[in-house]
């Protein structure tokens, strides 16, 4: 393919250098949709993983999670909280968003993020407060003034908490959780969707596209949820338990396995049924994409976690060695789909609509959707999360009674 | 029912309270003419049609430009709208009577509005299309003063209609490097 690529260096006005190949359209050459749009399904994706944590706890009865099932719905609300804040970031006018909520269209999907969001964000607020209804019942007892009024709120004004109560509050529980599978299933899905929908660009406009987003969205949320169960355990002085560590690699490694698989299935999909633009996929994932597609998503960061996921699952080890490479698996595979999320999003759009050139993509520091931007937000549902901790307690053994 | 149903109860019947009143507040918001020819505000039609035509076409100033429309036309600029560089036609003619001249560009300034364009640094357009240079580099190739303006060598309607008849004069031809 491109017999007679050539290249031509130029220089921008600002001064940034910019490797052009071929012939780019020019409202081809700036990659509109930059980092804001990658970590748009990169949070929505972590809520996706940390909620199926807390619904093989309290739907399945996954007994072993129990220690992080309820830290698991706190880390999945906070990144809720945040999971609207890049895309309107990226609106050059985001009071605007309000109009299209308004008037949805059924020819453009894009209204639908708002309706899909605000059911998740209310069944999840639901399920956090019948979850912790023991708590803040408790708590609001030995509490003064406002939070006395806080807690009030928050336990719907009940501090009934009768063997009937609790059960009332369980099968709530039973059925919110239940209820919140296919809406946070229909929240990433419609993420992958809103790619997958764009005819215009054939390494988006697959079918494959929501499915290959669930998958990597469960592998992030569940690496996440690991790691920060680690971090914040350590750091307090507390014990990890084992067993819980090792039911949610065991998770993980079969939500790797499908999300690699699928990512691959889409490659192979591409190459096999040569498809009009089949050339400017290949030539996007050897070109401009090589080093981030082939050596650090495929790699680096699937061939590792897998191999040592494998070991994980073969051969026995040590508890503190277990949850140190948990840890490990779980860095590389947070930074795996992070990476996913980039070569799809700003590699789709590195090839010209021209079918015969490529442009490159310069991330800056201080912009809009710059990296000091992508750092503000990401530790936003960090400092919420620090938040939700005084209120909410995050591990479940620190309190004596209730629904567990 | 125990107090403890009755408030779950209670708070069911608020959030069906509240998408009710979601609704309802929707319904208000949107605008009374959204909907009637499509997925948009029909009164935008007649709003957008009110709107006061700033813009003219190049045969609405060759009316009475006919001088300078012989050379654009033929020049090498014929593509490019005479608004680009003069102005906006309503800031020139209103009701078909002349209200204010357009300001016309004068020395440096022209050179300014040249290099919109032909600045080498843009890469808008391909050099096949669009020649650029690099102005002092160009100055200097031409053996002229580097403060020499655009319009001392070209016409501005016709970028090549001096040079061509100079080469018709005198016979010379470009020496390519």
């Amino acid at each position: 393919m491109n017999p007679t690529l050539y290249k031509a260096s130029t220089e921008l006005s600002h001064g940034a250098s910019m490797l052009i190949s071929n012939y780019v359209f020019p409202n081809d050459l700036h990659v509109h949709w930059s980092m804001m749009i990658v970590l748009y399904p990169y949070i929505t994706g972590l809520v996706d993983g940390a909620f199926i944590i807390a619904a093989l706890y309290y739907l399945f009865d996954v007994k072993s999670l129990k220690p992080i099932a309820r830290f698991s719905l706190l880390f999945a609300f906070a990144f809720l909280c945040c999971a609207t804040l890049p895309l309107l970031l990226h609106l050059g006018r985001p009071e605007r968003n309000f109009n299209m909520l308004l008037t949805p269209s059924p020819s453009s999907a894009m209204a639908g993020f708002g309706y899909i969001y605000a059911v998740s964000m209310g069944v999840l607020s639901f399920i956090v407060l019948f979850v912790y209804r023991p708590d803040l019942v408790e708590r609001g007892k030995k509490a003064k003034g406002f939070m006395k009024l806080l807690y009030r709120a928050l336990t719907f004004d009940s501090n009934d908490l009768s063997e009937k109560a609790l059960a009332l509050d369980g099968k709530i529980i039973r059925f919110l959780v239940g209820l919140g599978i296919p809406v946070a299933a229909v929240l990433h899905g419609y993420v992958g969707f809103i790619f997958g929908g764009v005819k215009a660009n054939p390494t988006w406009s697959t079918p494959l596209m929501p499915v290959i987003f669930l998958f990597s969205a469960c592998v992030s949320g569940i690496s996440a949820i690991i790691i920060a169960y680690i971090i914040i355990r350590k750091i307090g002085g507390h014990s990890v338990d084992s067993d819980c560590i090792r039911t949610c690699i065991k998770t993980l490694t079969g939500f790797f396995i499908l999300a690699f698989s699928f990512e691959m299935l889409e490659v192979f999909s591409h190459s096999y049924l040569k498809t009009g633009y089949h050339h400017m996929v290949e030539g996007l994932l050897n070109g401009p994409l090589a080093s981030s597609f082939w050596l650090w998503q495929v790699k680096i960061c699937s061939v590792i976690p897998l191999i040592l996921l494998g070991c994980m699952a073969f051969i026995p080890l040590k508890d503190a060695i277990y949850t140190a490479i948990s840890g490990l698996v779980s860095a590389i595979l947070l930074l795996q789909v992070f990476i996913m999320r980039w070569n799809v999003v700003i590699g789709g759009q590195l090839m010209s609509k021209s079918a015969r050139g490529y442009t490159e993509f310069h991330p800056e520091w201080f912009d809009k959707e710059g990296i000091a931007a992508v750092i503000i937000i990401m530790l936003i549902p960090f400092i919420i999360l620090f938040v939700l901790g005084k209120i909410f307690p995050f591990w479940a053994e620190e309190r004596k009674s209730g629904i567990q | 029912m125990s107090k403890h149903a009755l408030r779950i109860a209670f708070v069911v019947a608020s959030v069906v309270l509240m998408a009710g009143v979601g609704f309802v507040l929707k319904a208000q918001l949107i605008p009374k003419s959204f909907g009637l020819y499509g997925p948009y505000r029909a009164d935008a039609i007649d709003e957008e049609a009110q709107r006061v035509l700033k813009h003219g076409t190049n045969a609405s100033c060759f009316g009475c430009h006919q001088y300078e429309a012989t050379i654009h036309l033929k020049g090498n600029h014929k593509t490019i709208s005479c608004e680009f560089c003069h102005g906006t036609y309503s800031d020139h003619i209103k009701n078909g009577k002349k209200i204010a001249n357009l300001p016309v560009k004068k020395g440096t300034e022209i050179t300014t509005l040249c290099l919109r364009c032909h600045n080498t640094e843009i890469k808008a357009r391909s050099t096949m299309v669009i020649k650029t240079v690099g102005i002092q580099d160009h100055l200097k190739k031409q053996n002229v003063k580097l403060t020499h303006t655009c319009n001392q060598c070209h016409h501005v309607h016709a970028p090549l209609k001096y040079i061509n008849e100079a080469k018709k004069i005198t016979g010379l031809m470009e020496v390519k490097p």
